[in-house]
């Protein structure tokens, strides 16, 4: 009988070998396959559980809060203030987690990939047990470096735990232009996990550490999953009526003309025209 | 009567087992290894091995040969032609295979990805499904894959893709050399490692299109970085093309508005004038 027993452990051993050695045990891993979508009822400002611009009362240094201050009056005259991505950059981290188009979440043994249905922005978090790489070229979206957890020890992962450095500027919290320090030093820490009540939704709860802030800025974003989802393209390029030319933010209006975004805005220079006409 | 008993449970054992480790897995056993990032090798023109432009000698109908001729005309005047990523448009397919900055496959069971640097990513639907009804068209296209084991050593060594509901404007390369604007574009790619060499993929794309007078094959070749360093290639950070109505004019060094071509019309400011009456 004994016998009998170890044969089937064996047994078990080996056809566990053969079919998962090298294999990906997703056991292991949560389900967050789909798509992800912010709720419907959620703006695109930073902290979801406050209102946009100055009810964000976001954490700012006095240096900060006057750039802040500076550039809510700027787009309340028609411009666009410290918000760079007009120009259809990407947000960057952390607004990138905004997911203001639907992002996927991809899981692998040595790298999580997070992409969302806008221009390029894609995240790869590292979860291999790298360190941070030396002299790594600054980006928006920056290197990150996450690891798995195992909270409740039932022996399936159910946090991702991500670092993300290396940033590169100009970035924003948000639309209205909250800003992030010109050193581009930002450190984010994110906690990502499914809602323990219902696995259809995601939380990532973002801590901000940033030398345009006082304190560390903490926020939890939620998420809501499509099972079966379509998945589009959000091309900031096409149909953009923004264009900027040297320092000015302009308007393209309906008929294609060049027109000001802000009241008694100067046109702009063509002295490069009249040379050329001479 | 022991021993039949003892073959159950083993069987028994090994069913359940199955199911927990592999059910749910992607057996990577079962996939080539193609990871790494992949960089083209040759240069940005569609048929890496002819020159860029007139020297692809695409099959062109008369039709979009007058509009290819066209596009170069305007391009050596100093206009962009036919070619719209100077506004960042994406590339779309089948161009995006360029794969002007380097590319990663990821594997899921149901889906792979594509992912580049410069452009979002291609999701190839390997689970078997049919083509989705009236599906909103988009530059890269709507693509079913299905993998083969070639060679029957129960590995899969080829992904024979489709890709059809593509919109535009799109083109095969810089060039301008033009797709129909009808959109009926249907691409098919057989992508696999090199028989000798697995740190090199080929994809043999062939390019069904109404401005072509046949199917077009074409094969690119990507060779693997097995330590890659990942960038960010975002069309619109610095780009000095400024679309403003159907003109294309340049931002110079200094920050203003210049022409692209001789004796370019500067643009309209009649809201200018409006605004300041």
């Amino acid at each position: 009988m004994r016998s009998s027993i170890g044969l089937i452990a064996l047994a078990a051993v080996t056809i566990a070998t053969a079919a998962g050695g090298q294999a990906f045990d997703e056991a292991k891993y949560p389900d967050w396959s789909g798509q992800w979508r912010r709720p419907a009822d959620v703006g695109n400002q930073w902290d979801s559980s406050k209102p946009a611009r100055r009810g964000q009362q976001a954490p700012l240094t006095p240096e900060y809060q006057a750039i802040y201050d500076a550039n809510l009056k700027d787009q309340a005259e028609g411009g666009q203030g410290t918000d760079p991505t007009y120009t259809c950059i990407p947000d960057g981290m952390p607004r990138a987690m905004n997911v203001i188009f639907p992002m996927e979440i991809v899981i692998q043994p040595n790298i999580t990939h997070i992409m969302i249905e806008y221009l390029s922005m894609l995240r790869r978090i590292y979860t291999d047990g790298r360190d941070w790489p030396e002299n790594a070229e600054p980006s928006f979206m920056g290197y990150s470096v996450g690891r798995w957890i195992d909270e409740d020890g039932d022996g399936r992962y159910d946090a991702l735990v991500v670092e993300t450095r290396n940033l590169k500027g100009p970035r924003a919290f948000d639309a209205s232009g909250i800003p992030l320090h010109a050193d581009n030093e930002t450190v984010v820490k994110e906690r990502i996990y499914l809602d323990r009540a219902d696995p259809n939704v995601l939380h990532d709860e973002v801590t901000t550490i940033d030398h345009a802030l006082t304190r560390p800025w903490t926020v939890t974003k939620n998420y809501h999953r499509e099972r079966s989802p379509i998945w589009l393209e959000a091309i900031c390029a096409e149909g953009n009526q923004h264009v900027r030319i040297g320092a000015e933010s302009y308007m393209l209006s309906a008929d294609g003309h060049l027109m000001p975004a802000k009241k008694g805005q100067a046109p702009p220079d063509l002295r490069y025209f009249n040379q050329s006409r001479k | 009567m022991l021993r039949r008993s003892l073959v159950r449970s083993i069987a028994l054992a090994a069913t359940l087992l199955m199911i927990a480790a592999g059910a749910q897995a992607l057996d990577e056993t079962r996939y080539p290894d193609w990871s790494g990032q992949w960089l083209r090798t040759g240069g940005i023109q569609w048929d890496p091995t002819r020159p860029l432009g007139r020297g692809q000698q695409a099959p062109l109908t008369p039709e979009y040969q007058v509009i290819f001729e066209a596009s170069l005309a305007d391009q050596a005047a100093g206009g962009a032609g036919n070619d719209a990523r100077y506004a960042c448009f994406p590339i779309g397919m089948p161009r995006l295979m360029s794969a002007i900055f380097p590319m990663e496959f990821v594997f899921s069971q149901k889906v792979t990805y594509i992912l580049f640097e410069n452009n979002m990513p291609r999701r190839i639907y390997t689970d078997g499904r049919s083509w989705p009804h009236d599906p909103e068209p988009t530059f890269a296209g709507y693509s079913i894959g299905k993998w083969i084991d070639a060679d029957g050593d129960g590995r899969y060594d080829l992904l024979e893709v489709e890709t059809r509901y593509m919109k535009g404007p799109r083109t095969f390369e810089g060039s301008g050399l033009p797709l129909h604007k009808d959109d009926q574009t249907v691409v098919q790619e057989r992508i696999r490692l090199d028989r000798s060499d697995p740190e090199i993929l080929h994809d043999e794309i062939t390019t069904v299109d109404h401005a072509l007078t046949r199917p077009w094959t074409v094969t690119k070749t990507f060779r693997r970085e097995r330590n890659p360093s990942w960038l960010e290639n975002d069309c619109s950070e610095d780009n000095h093309h400024v679309a403003i109505g159907k003109e294309n004019y340049f931002i110079s060094a200094d920050g203003h508005l210049m022409p692209t071509k001789r004796d370019q019309t500067p643009p309209d400011l009649r809201y200018f004038r409006q605004s300041r009456k």
